[in-house]
């Protein structure tokens, strides 16, 4: 039976681990257990956070791109949908879908959105005082404009965030959820919109009997994950991250008591990094908060891949889980990972890390020379010419879609690279040495992209493989899907991941 | 065989002189025309499946096909000149042994202009043939299929 997998993102984090599961869905790792749809949700005050952005603006185009492609089974086989898609059975592709509306939070002070001003200064007559609620939010905290999220304060993010089951887009969730779907929540511990949203969240689907379908939502396998600390801010603010441990373990404290001895919660991860951590640019919210990705976040999306192929086997207690690598390490290789995800990933990021990179890189020697790049081939068959000519990679549906979207995945291993600890599987690429990009395995055979054309010639004409005007992306896709795998296979990269 | 061959070089090309039609007896009786029609056949025909199923390099343009075609010209040529060498100076027909001895009967000034003559056009003919085995050729190839157009 196809099932449905609800991901909760909530703040900056739940936005990066999303982005990561949509890297590693493009590159053709599958949900198991039969979750062929995937709907991120992500929750977050903080509408203009360049985290949050980039997040919905991949997630489109991941959608865009696979609606493009006839039966897509390797890259972008699994699909995403908004819950907005799902209620209104619309394929139509809004990116603000992927995001849950917080009203009232866009232009007001957290005092205004309490009523602050509206209570009274005495005491002594009134049923709610200001003084009382000075007890509980500093002057600062009043003041702070919740259009930037809640710059790691919990207490105000638990006041805001509670009256998010009460939207629309709440009960759109609830009204698509049929049984075997299944949940899996994603927050942070130490800052202010995750650490505070979690528990609420859990609250409420557990408990909320106002949701539609809130019985089956109340008996669905819930899995999440919270991360520890993993970096620092490079200033003092009004975040000092020199708190985010002390937070951490008041937090801990507090889900162990209320979530986990509770069992509300099947399977909660949990992942953190101490030590030598980067330390980022400073910024409370908004645009300016666009941290770079870190490898954690790629574990955490390892996590839901993990929560889904174990979904039948949780007991009652809620079981916790760590993740780990097997070698230490300050720069971390396929080989540093344990066999299972090594398995995972290693053979899927590498096929699109070809693809992505042969597309800037090789294709400009292959375009209208090679006979995968031409439509315009006499005296064959029709089926011999190609629908990958000048015109698709001129086309607007391939700069505005593939490119964009190749450019981000190539950005997002960047960014992990440049990140402490670095994840770096990867050499430098240049047209040569193209197949000489996994570090510690040489392979053997040619190294230049030139294996990638002559796998596309041979690959080109499979019926299978066929564009129509309303899938231009399927030749592309398809085929190098195909090829790629293929020269890994011919030239012994990634043995044992080809052999597994 | 050895009547069409005959024919394309002795009609087509007019290479036939009566005046010395000794060499050209011979090349019809002792099997000369057949090795000649071959080459213009078998070289282009190897070139060519080795060039549209063989050769993996996906980045073949109209010029490799012409170098190619350059080539089986050329080689055509380099073998039509030694088999028609042999053929005619090498030759077991005692008449055209003595006719080539004997100064006076213009033989051999005249057969040496023949193995040249027979080169070139063997060659053009491997062009000729080599273009039709493209076009065939072609259809079975995966890497070179849009060549030469």
């Amino acid at each position: 039976m196809a099932k449905k997998l609800y991901i909760f993102g909530i703040g900056g984090t739940g936005s990066r681990v999303i982005k990561s599961l949509a890297m590693l869905l493009a590159s053709g790792c599958k949900l198991k257990n039969d979750f062929d749809t995937v709907i991120p949700i992500i929750i977050d005050p903080d509408t203009s956070n360049g985290d949050l952005n980039r997040t919905k603006d991949i997630l489109k185009l991941y959608q865009e791109i696979r609606n493009q492609v006839n039966q897509p089974d390797d890259f972008f086989g699994q699909e995403i949908k908004t819950v907005n898609e799902l209620a209104n059975k619309s394929s139509v592709v809004n990116s603000d879908y992927f995001q849950f509306n917080l009203s009232d939070v866009d232009q007001s002070t957290f005092a205004q959105y309490i009523g602050f001003n509206t209570l009274d200064e005495e005491y002594k007559n009134s049923k709610d005082d200001k003084n009382f609620t000075r007890l509980l939010y500093s002057e600062q905290n009043l003041n702070s404009n919740l259009n930037v999220g809640f710059k790691g304060n919990p207490n105000m993010g638990a006041i805001v965030l509670n009256q998010f089951t009460d939207s629309e887009d709440f009960k759109r969730f609830g009204q698509t959820f049929n049984d075997g779907d299944a949940i899996f929540i994603v927050n942070s511990i130490f800052g202010g919109t995750g650490a505070a949203g979690f528990p609420l969240l859990l609250k409420n689907l557990r408990g909320n009997r106002d949701i539609p379908n809130s019985a089956k939502i109340q008996d669905s396998q819930i899995g999440g994950i919270t991360y520890l600390p993993y970096f620092a801010l490079n200033k003092k603010d009004e975040i000092n991250s020199d708190s985010f441990e002390d937070k951490a373990k008041i937090a801990i404290d507090y889900y162990n008591r209320t979530i986990i001895k509770q069992r509300k919660i099947n399977s909660l991860y949990f992942i953190g990094n101490r030590g030598n951590t980067k330390h980022l640019e400073y910024a409370v919210g908004g645009k300016d908060q666009r941290n770079n990705a870190h490898f954690l976040e790629m574990a955490g999306a390892l996590a839901i891949f993990d929560f889904c192929e174990n979904i039948d086997k949780t007991s009652g207690e809620t079981q916790i889980k760590e993740f780990g690598i097997e070698k230490k390490s300050e720069n971390i290789v396929f080989g540093d990972l344990n066999l299972n995800n090594q398995k995972e990933i290693a053979k899927p990021l590498t096929k699109f890390k070809l693809f992505s990179e042969y597309l800037i890189v090789g294709l400009p020697k292959a375009l209208n020379t090679s006979r995968w790049t031409k439509s315009n081939i006499k005296l064959v068959k029709k089926i011999e010419n190609s629908f990958l000519d000048k015109q698709y990679f001129n086309s607007s549906e391939y700069k505005l879609q593939i490119d964009s979207f190749n450019k981000h995945f190539i950005e997002w291993l960047n960014e992990m690279e440049d990140n402490k600890p670095a994840f770096s599987p990867y050499n430098k690429i240049n047209w040569g040495d193209a197949l000489n990009l996994i570090k510690g395995d040489e392979g053997k055979g040619n190294k230049s992209f030139k294996s990638i054309d002559i796998e596309n010639c041979k690959l080109i004409t499979d019926i299978g493989f066929r564009s129509s005007p309303d899938k231009k992306h399927t030749t592309l896709i398809k085929v190098f899907g195909n090829s790629t795998e293929n020269v890994l296979i011919k030239n012994n990269l990634l043995k044992q991941e080809n052999n597994g | 065989m050895n009547d069409l061959f005959a024919t394309i070089y002795e009609a087509l090309f007019g290479l036939y002189d009566s005046q010395f039609s000794l060499i050209f007896d011979t090349l019809y009786d002792y099997g000369g025309y057949n090795l000649l029609g071959l080459t213009f056949i078998a070289v282009p025909l190897i070139m060519f499946v080795c060039f549209y199923l063989l050769w993996k390099y996906p980045y073949g343009k109209l010029w490799h096909w012409l170098l190619w075609l350059l080539i089986a010209f050329l080689v055509t040529g380099g073998i039509s000149w030694g088999i028609s060498n042999n053929e005619i100076f090498l030759s077991d027909n005692q008449a055209l042994i003595d006719a080539l001895a004997d100064p006076e009967s213009g033989y051999e000034q005249y057969a040496n202009t023949l193995p040249l003559l027979y080169a070139l056009f063997n060659g053009l003919l491997s062009v000729a043939v080599g273009f039709i085995f493209s076009l065939i050729l072609k259809q079975f190839s995966k890497i070179q299929i849009h060549l030469p157009f």
